[in-house]
């Protein structure tokens, strides 16, 4: 019963920003297995959610949800869950993010805007979350501190750049992430 | 991507045809990250698809509700659905994730801080 024992763990990170924004992309360079990218049908509760007019009670709702895993042990793994941070699937979110060790919003410098749905989610909820700017071919390279004030994220928030694509660059931003939640942590504490 | 080689109908489909069109599990909510057992393979088979017969014979390990769905190959919620059947029929128990990020202590902290550095 590998998970019954008390030195088997397993961790949920998320991975959220607006459309197109690298959340796939930043999965899969990480994760063992091909990551599972599924058009997740969202409940009764969701589709009421979106539906203002009472018209199309019948239409269902549907979101992308990637999944992927990092084995760090046996007995010790990440899952890692991508999906946009958009207000309607605001739902899926809060039950995704119960016992979440962490967050990462990607943020496109082209389109910072659409991170900040995101971040107002995390700040509200008190979820250890971090920036992660992905610096698009073309982009133009952006002050840090520009865009941490554009998004209103508080100076202890780590903000850093990164390409979505480089497992590397991926393991640091994770990295960069659980160093942040371990020091929420201990502040709370 | 496997899901291009893939001439099976589109995951909606699918999914309606495996859940009845149901969207939400029955019974209590549970974790993407719970962890899934078979407690028993079903005496009688009668109601139970062959998506159903699939998540026990992958929870006989003890298998998070994500892994299953990738093992299955259906969405998440399609997944979760299915498992809160096998649940009702009390063929499977599913148990909150090991650990919650109320309980990650120090030690757990450096121990995925490490095993991150040595990937
Ligand atoms: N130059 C550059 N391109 C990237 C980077 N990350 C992602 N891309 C590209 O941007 C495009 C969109 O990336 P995805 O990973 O599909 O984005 P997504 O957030 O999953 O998109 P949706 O699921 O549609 O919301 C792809 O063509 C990627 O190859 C990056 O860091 N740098
Ligand atoms: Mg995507």
């Amino acid at each position: 019963m590998d998970y019954a024992r008390s030195d088997t763990l397993a961790i949920k990170i998320l991975i959220a920003g607006g459309f197109g924004v690298g959340k796939t992309t930043m999965v899969s360079a990480v994760s063992e297995i091909q990551p599972l990218s599924t058009e997740e049908l969202l409940s009764d509760r969701g589709a009421r959610v979106d539906d203002t007019s009472g018209v199309e009670a019948k239409t269902t709702t549907t979101v992308a949800l990637d999944f992927g895993r990092i084995t760090l042990r046996e007995g010790l793994w990440i899952y890692l869950f991508g999906t946009p941070g958009q207000d309607r699937f605001w739902f899926m979110w809060d039950e995704l993010a119960i016992g979440a060790l962490g967050a990462v919003v990607l943020a496109d410098t082209r389109r910072l805007g659409d991170a900040f749905p995101a971040v107002d989610f995390f700040e509200q909820r008190r979820i250890p979350y971090m920036v992660a700017v992905n610096l698009f071919d073309g982009a133009r390279r952006h002050d840090p501190a520009v865009i941490r004030r554009a998004l209103a994220v508080p100076g202890h928030v780590p903000l850093v750049p990164c390409d979505a694509r480089e497992r590397e660059s991926v393991k640091e931003v994770l990295l960069t992430l659980v160093r942040h939640a371990r020091e929420m942590s201990r502040v709370g504490a | 991507m496997a899901a291009d080689e893939d001439p099976e109908p589109g995951p909606l489909v699918r999914m309606f045809a495996v859940t009845g069109g149901r969207a939400r599990p029955v019974g209590e909510a549970f974790d993407v990250i719970a962890v899934v057992t078979t407690i028993g393979m079903p005496y009688d088979q009668a109601g139970l698809s062959p998506e159903h017969l699939a998540a026990l014979r992958v929870a006989t390990r003890p298998t998070t509700v994500a892994d299953i769905g990738t093992r299955l190959r259906l969405p998440l919620n399609i997944t979760r659905v299915l498992l809160s059947d096998l649940r009702r029929e009390g063929l499977v128990s599913i148990d909150p994730p090991a650990a919650t990020a109320g309980v990650l202590n120090e030690r757990i902290y450096q121990e995925v801080l490490n095993g991150l550095r040595a990937l």
